[in-house]
């Protein structure tokens, strides 16, 4: 009881214990928004990864998964399935339609063959594509495009004074589209009649038609030519800004649904060896992000039976060797892999168990006489994983970044522990001669160790739970405590000057009476403030600085979400670091000879 | 002078030896004396004679060398008890007064007082404690004082404060280690006046000083001499 009453005076009575929980305070914040952010990072991975992969994947190489489409419907008929999707899965070269010149640059591209619709459901392929209406500029190049491919039929509908006149229009139009908005549109459709215009209109389904750029991505066609959706890095065109949106070069010269390209695939035959390369113009139809800078750098999508083909993975008869004429089987098409999406709260492992057990009933379900057998759930080849373990290679060393990181951050909890330490240590110190006098008059050891025990519990969990909310206010904050750092209000600076003056008058006043610290203590305000609202003034001279690079981070804000189990277990760390700091001084402290502990001065 | 009184509190053959760096400093050798219930001594010694290593063994709060001796009270060995009941003894059996009266800063002169109630104490209430710091303190003339912290107090105040604490548990003994030696004259004199009226009602004493004058308030008045006791009478 008087153990309480104690403590709750040496903690009122002191300054010593409010900068005790300054520095605990202070330390946990610091831990808890690293470690969050960290998190964070790890958490925006491996979600942004989701939008592409589904929840579990069948794989089988390059020979793939013959009879697929029955895999898929017994898939489909599974309730815990919501939806299932075969892939083609290749590599291949991708001539790009820049630079301008004769000598095209071609990108190493990882390609899928996907049949839409269903990938559609399986993924969040939908939102993932970049790119719903053009914009005033890309609707401008789109019409230019449009007039160009079809010159002679418009020159025959228009007199030969409009045409005229049409052609400047058009020679000023691309000249100008270059470098800022032309309104080339509207000019256009001032110039021509309603059924002139019509007629440009129809050239290109784009200009006019509502969403017609996601429907083509979600079709993977063009006028019902199939068509190319890239990864939104593949085409250079592509510029990141420094807050995360994108622009296309060039005035949206570059932006790559204006042009097609060339595909060549390599095919392997049933040895593993090379035959002749195929390729493939296509159209760019749209663009998708994932959000993964390094699925979005090369992968690109083309519909299923494209890949198929360019890769001879399509339905094709089987001959008898010696008398190539007569037909003996069918090797059906193959996909190389299959994405699985579950029923919501479906977990992936409990999802993988359930998809190899209809593989294996797949795989068992042909008769052997069937020229093409599925390989068995125990072939080698053979992968069923979930998307965790699948993404492992990628998400992995980020995972061990963090655990590095966290490692590397413990190390402030020991200088928590030798902070809490060394202020107890003087505490204690200090309260000798109250410990010698506690035990004069019958106080136990023990009851000495339970007053500084008590003490540095109330220090640890006010300080922590101050951390711990710091910590969560400033992670929650971060990127407008970002925004303010790279461009920091006048007002701000405004402030740190009136403070400044106020803390330097103080000063003066200070100097003349001759104290000491006053003037320490004023100094010290205004040559900080003043120095803050210096800097301040510097930031915004230079137009702000860009602390956190989104064109290099890739992602474009700074995680923002607690990570709730390591702030708490930041918590309990720093309130056992406290507990044990005061209790080997107070232990110390308590074993003194009482006598001793009373001459102490 | 009544030596008719029963024995309460003895040393015997008390022997102390402090190390100082390599050095044993001997400070007692083989001090002998015995108190008897109501009586006031005076333990008279120059500064450095050990008087205060004396009362410090007498009062369990510092340990005779090994085999130096033995400390009774009420012919119980308080050396050959447990932890616990050594700080028993401090607490409800003797009660102690500094020279630099070693009151808590942080606490209220009533909180001082009421301290010893509050780490043991025979009181059952806290009310009952209590009243009692609030008796001895009225009695000390500090009514007026109770809120007040010990830096507000004078050193006559605080000193009565501190004897007030070590009376709160009714103890059997009073140890007084030069309770006026930080103290003028007439304050000194004033808290003199107060431990005289408390032996008026029937309280040891046993009080340390190097001051002959101060020395002869006491019924016993002991010499402390290169650790040794000579009785006076």
């Amino acid at each position: 009881m008087y153990q309480t009453l104690l403590t709750s005076r040496y903690l009122t009575s002191r300054v010593i214990p409010l900068i005790a929980v300054a520095a605990v305070a202070l330390c946990v914040a610091l831990v808890i928004v690293v470690v969050s952010v960290m998190t964070g990072f790890l958490d925006m991975v491996q979600s942004s990864g989701k939008t592409l992969m589904g929840d579990v994947i069948i794989s089988n190489g390059i020979s793939g998964i013959p009879h697929y489409e029955k895999l898929v419907n017994r898939l489909e008929k599974n309730e815990q399935v919501l939806a299932a999707t075969p892939i083609v899965d290749g590599w291949g070269l991708l001539r790009m339609p820049y630079p301008n010149s004769n000598v095209k640059q071609s990108e190493t591209v990882q390609v899928w063959g996907i049949e839409p619709k269903t990938f559609a459901k399986v993924t969040d392929y939908k939102n993932s594509l970049q790119w719903k209406n053009p914009t005033t500029n890309q609707r401008d190049w789109l019409l230019l495009d449009a007039i160009a491919n079809n010159e002679e039929t418009l020159q025959s509908l228009l007199s030969p004074e409009l045409w005229i006149e049409f052609v400047d229009l058009i020679k000023s139009a691309s000249h100008t589209l270059n470098f800022v908005e032309a309104n080339f549109l509207e000019n256009t459709k001032a110039l021509l009649n309603e059924e002139q215009w019509n007629t440009v209109l129809s050239f290109d389904v784009r200009l006019s038609g509502e969403d017609a750029l996601q429907q083509q991505g979600l079709d993977l066609s063009r006028n019902g030519k199939p068509g190319i959706v890239l990864g939104l890095h593949v085409n250079d065109g592509n510029v990141r800004m420094k807050n995360g949106t994108y622009q296309v070069s060039r005035n949206d010269y570059w932006w790559a649904p204006r042009f097609e390209g060339t595909l060549t695939m390599l095919p392997v035959d049933a040895k593993g060896g090379i035959i002749e390369p195929e390729s493939i113009i296509m159209p760019f139809v749209n663009e998708f992000q994932s959000g993964v800078f390094a699925i979005d750098e090369s992968l690109i999508f083309i519909p299923i039976d494209v890949a198929q083909s360019l890769l001879h993975m399509d339905e094709a008869k089987i001959v008898d060797l010696d008398d190539p004429a007569t037909i003996i089987g069918v090797d059906p098409a193959r996909s190389t892999s299959i994405l699985i999406r579950g029923v919501p709260g479906v977990k992936g492992e409990v999802l993988r168990e359930i998809v190899r057990t209809i593989y294996d009933d797949f795989s068992s379900s042909f008769s052997y006489e069937t020229v093409v057998l599925p390989p068995s759930s125990h072939d080698p080849g053979l992968i069923i994983q979930t998307r965790e373990e699948q993404q492992r290679s990628f998400t992995g060393p980020v995972e061990k970044e963090r655990e590095v990181m966290r490692t590397l951050f413990s190390i402030v909890y020991l200088v928590v522990a030798a902070l809490i330490l060394s202020i107890f240590w003087s505490i204690v110190f200090e309260k000798t001669r109250d410990i010698g006098i506690l035990r004069s008059i019958g106080a136990s050891r023990a009851s000495i160790v339970w007053i500084f025990l008590q003490y540095s519990a109330v220090i640890g969990i006010v300080g922590s739970f101050l951390g711990l909310f710091s910590g969560w206010l400033i992670t929650k904050n971060i990127n407008a405590i970002h925004d303010a750092m790279g461009n920091p209000p006048l007002s701000i600076a405004i402030v740190c000057f009136a403070l400044s003056i106020c803390f330097g008058t103080y000063t003066v006043v200070k100097m003349l009476k001759g104290q000491m610290l006053p003037i320490v203590l004023g100094s010290l305000g205004f040559i900080t403030l003043g120095g803050i609202g210096g800097l301040i003034l510097f930031i915004r001279h230079i137009g702000g600085i860009v602390v956190w690079d989104a064109s290099v981070y890739y992602f474009s804000r700074i995680p923002n979400e607690l990570d709730w189990g390591s702030s708490l277990f930041t918590v309990g760390g720093a309130i056992l670091f406290c507990l044990l700091g005061a209790l080997i001084p107070a232990a110390k402290a308590a074993d003194t000879d009482p006598v001793k502990a009373l001459r102490h001065e | 002078m009544s030596n008719t009184n029963s024995l309460i509190l003895e040393g015997i053959n008390l022997k102390k030896t402090y190390k100082l760096g390599r050095s044993q400093v001997p400070v007692l050798h083989a001090a002998s004396l015995q108190i008897h219930q109501g009586q006031w001594t005076t333990i008279l010694g120059s500064s450095g004679s050990g008087k205060s290593t004396l009362l410090h063994l007498l009062g369990g709060l510092d340990r005779p060398d090994q085999q130096g001796g033995e400390v009774l009270f009420n012919g119980e060995s308080v050396w050959a008890k447990s932890n616990r009941q050594i700080n028993a003894y401090r607490n409800n059996h003797v009660g102690f007064v500094f020279q630099f009266y070693h009151l808590l800063p942080e606490l209220t002169v009533l909180e001082n007082a009421i301290l010893p109630t509050m780490i043991g104490g025979s009181f059952t209430t806290t009310s009952e404690a209590k009243n009692q710091a609030e008796h001895l303190l009225d009695q000390f003339g500090l009514s007026h004082r109770f809120t007040h912290r010990p830096r507000e107090l004078s050193g006559g105040e605080r000193q009565r404060v501190a004897i007030a604490r070590a009376l709160v548990n009714n103890p059997s003994i009073l140890l007084a280690d030069e309770p006026t030696g930080n103290l003028d004259e007439e304050t000194g004199d004033g808290i003199l006046d107060v431990l005289g009226a408390l032996h008026q009602d029937g309280l040891t004493i046993v009080m340390v000083t190097h001051n002959m004058e101060i020395a002869n308030r006491g019924d016993v008045i002991v010499h402390l001499r290169g650790g040794n006791i000579t009785q006076l009478d």
